[in-house]
């Protein structure tokens, strides 16, 4: 093994390997920016020219495409409101809100940082645990899918600052609008209304932009006419660069754990940035002290998702190298890169093209550093993005969301049911009825009502669906986390209580000496 | 003044009535799940309904009569682009809801410079995201059924 690696490290650091990977970061960074653009495009556009190239040059250019868009994605969510890509819905809570505060540069350099953090720990687990972990995620079965769905969902009780019942009502709803289109399992189609094209179900990211990033521009630049997107000013500075390094790095907590979440989340094959990011958003919220300040600008709400969702890239390939299962949409398509050089994953992969491998994972801890790199310096240019008078920047905001809608599946019907979400999304801000919950439930509708119907067949065909469903190890730690992430917030309420009726009586009896 | 919790709790029961009327014909594997929701849906809506009548949230939905305007107006340009979209084709459609929006948000819009700027600008910009994605992407970008 160690001979592999020291051949890999040459092969990472010849200098046209370097220069493909920093090509490949940048790429990704835009495909990654650009909403309507993912890094599964990116990738799939970028593997015919890899034909021509040696499989360890091919392999490590891909590397950089898929950190650096799983870095990309922020810069969006942080500038404009607008994920770049699903997973980074969860960064919007918290990097939005530093932009408008004037720190936009904060919260790009903590989501630079963070990716960062999180490709590095996951990383690492791929080189050094990848096998056992692979034959892990093997564990997971539909109650265990089930289960994780709906630990993501408890997130909304941590997204709801006025009342639950409003949360779990737009929830509710965003899971049933992810039952547009052709059933899972059993193939009906519902809810399409007489519209072919709905039969694929709604793209998410025309549904992001649609409830995040239209009403921004309604309520802000064309309501009130806000002369800039941004309420405050972006002033960059060199020192932020350190002083939000310095501040996550005193961090270590949130970093391992949300790099953690990133990671495991990110082997169980299905299951995605998207759900990576909230659930570490959650976690990174309920173990805070100070979780008040989560949702008004925190960079900590920024790293807990970023760095969750970049762990989520190099724990999809523990399943992938291992045993052929891509644990997401863009490993699927480094399968099919791995295909066309004529390697097949599994026990071959560390063997007889030790060297290529541990090539592709050097890669993607170097791609890591780059993207600290090019996002903290890049944040001088992409944070004064935000200072451009409204009136020349929202057109183009506008633009690109209707570019970016079609561009997903070549569709006019996307960018209709964009402006829709986006009226809709629009007038539940003004109802405070935040759509973020709705948004939660699209995005984590698929993966709950295919978990529930493959539990009901499986379980009736073990003699009984409850006890299937609960009675797993896996299910077991996940309805408890469940459980506990739903009455956390009900917990700090009474507690916040309790003390202020403990205090009570002391000034009481202050006032009265 | 509007009572929110009124408006949220009758959207969401129409919802759940409308969507309970057309999945109907659902096969059980494809119904179970919208069943459970319809059901959730249904008790969360009356019990927003229940708090909008003993502990109501209302508010005035636009701050003054300019917003409500120019929402309308923002709104207008986007719904005529969208229309336009599929039978003039993609360049002709972006340039000129680019021009027009630009022209919208501007203060002094109908001075010759504003109006030269615009154009300009909408020019660049549409010309440029055509080409990346249409040649680059290979996105096949509406092309207008009128000249088809």
């Amino acid at each position: 093994m160690f001979g592999a690696v020291i051949a890999g490290l040459g092969n990472v650091f010849q200098i046209f390997n370097l220069l493909f990977l920093f090509i490949g970061v940048f790429m990704g960074i835009v495909f990654g920016a650009l909403p309507g653009l993912t890094a599964t495009m990116g990738l799939a556009l970028l593997v015919p020219f890899t034909f021509t190239m040696s499989p360890a040059s091919g392999l490590i250019m891909l590397a950089g495409i898929y950190v650096g868009a799983m870095y990309g994605d922020a810069i969006p969510a942080i500038l404009i409101n607008t994920p770049g890509t699903p997973a980074a819905i969860a960064t919007t809570f918290d990097g939005f809100p530093l932009s408008q505060k004037g720190m936009a540069q904060h919260g790009l350099v903590a989501a630079a940082f963070a990716s960062s953090y999180g490709s590095f720990i996951a990383n690492i687990v791929l080189a050094t645990a990848a096998p056992p972990l692979a034959r892990a995620s093997l564990a997971f079965g539909p109650p265990e899918y089930f289960w994780l769905g709906i630990f993501g969902l408890t997130i909304i009780s941590t997204l709801s600052s006025g009342s639950m019942f409003k949360g779990f009502l737009a929830g509710a709803l965003g899971l049933l609008l992810s039952t547009i289109g052709m059933a899972p399992i059993g193939g009906d189609v519902r809810l399409t209304f007489g519209f072919p094209e709905l039969q694929a179900g709604i793209a998410l990211i025309v549904a992001l932009i649609g409830f995040f990033c239209l009403p921004e521009i309604l309520s802000s630049v064309i309501g009130q006419r806000r002369a800039t997107y941004a309420r405050e000013p972006v002033k960059p500075r060199m020192g932020v660069i350190g002083e939000v390094i310095a501040s996550l790095l005193k961090k270590p907590g949130l970093m391992l754990r949300s790099s953690a979440i990133g990671t495991i989340i990110g082997f169980a094959p299905g299951a995605g940035g998207n759900i990576a990011s909230m659930v570490s958003y959650n976690e990174a919220c309920r173990w805070d002290r100070h979780s008040e300040e989560y949702g008004k600008g925190t960079i900590k709400g920024v790293a807990a998702s970023e760095s969750a969702n970049s762990a989520m890239a190099p724990g999809s390939l523990i399943p992938l190298l291992t045993l052929g299962i891509p644990g997401s949409p863009p490993a699927a398509v480094i399968l099919g890169a791995l295909m066309l050089h004529g390697m097949k994953p599994g026990a071959e992969l560390f063997t007889a093209y030790a060297d290529v491998t541990y090539a592709f994972i050097i890669a993607l801890l170097v791609a890591a550093f780059m993207v600290t790199l090019i996002g903290s310096f890049g944040s001088f240019l992409f944070s004064r993005i935000i200072n451009i008078p409204s009136r020349y920047l929202a057109p183009g905001i506008l633009f690109m969301t209707v570019l970016g809608s079609y561009s997903i599946r070549n569709n006019v019907l996307d960018i209709w049911i964009m402006f829709v979400f986006g009226v809709i999304g629009y007038i539940s801000n003004k109802l405070k009825f935040h759509p973020a919950p709705i948004v939660l439930g699209l995005i984590l509708g698929p993966f709950v009502e295919e978990g529930l119907v493959q539990s009901f067949l499986a379980g009736k065909a073990a003699g009984g669906t409850f006890s299937y469903m609960v009675f797993r190890p896996i299910s077991l730690v996940l309805i408890g986390l469940s459980l506990m992430s739903l009455m956390w917030p009900l917990a700090i309420k009474l507690k916040s209580r309790w003390r202020t009726e403990e205090r009570q009586p002391i000034n009481e009896g202050g006032q009265d000496a | 003044m509007l009572n929110v919790d009124l408006i949220i709790g009758f959207s969401s029961l129409v919802i759940a009535g409308v969507v309970f009327l057309v999945t109907r014909e659902l096969s059980m594997l494809g119904g179970v799940f919208v069943n459970y929701l319809l059901v959730i849906i249904g008790v969360l809506s009356v019990v927003e309904i229940f708090t909008g009548f003993v502990k109501p949230d209302r508010i005035r939905f636009f701050e003054s009569a300019n917003e409500r305007k120019n929402i309308v107006i923002g709104l207008i340009i986007l719904a005529i682009y969208l229309i336009l979209l599929p039978f003039i084709g993609f360049l002709p459609a972006s340039y000129c809801f680019y021009f027009g929006f630009n022209l919208f948000l501007g203060e002094d819009r109908w001075q010759t410079r504003n109006i030269l700027q615009s154009a300009g600008l909408s020019a660049i910009v549409v010309t440029v995201f055509y080409f990346v994605f249409s040649q680059f992407l290979g996105v096949p970008l509406p092309e207008g059924s009128l000249f088809q």
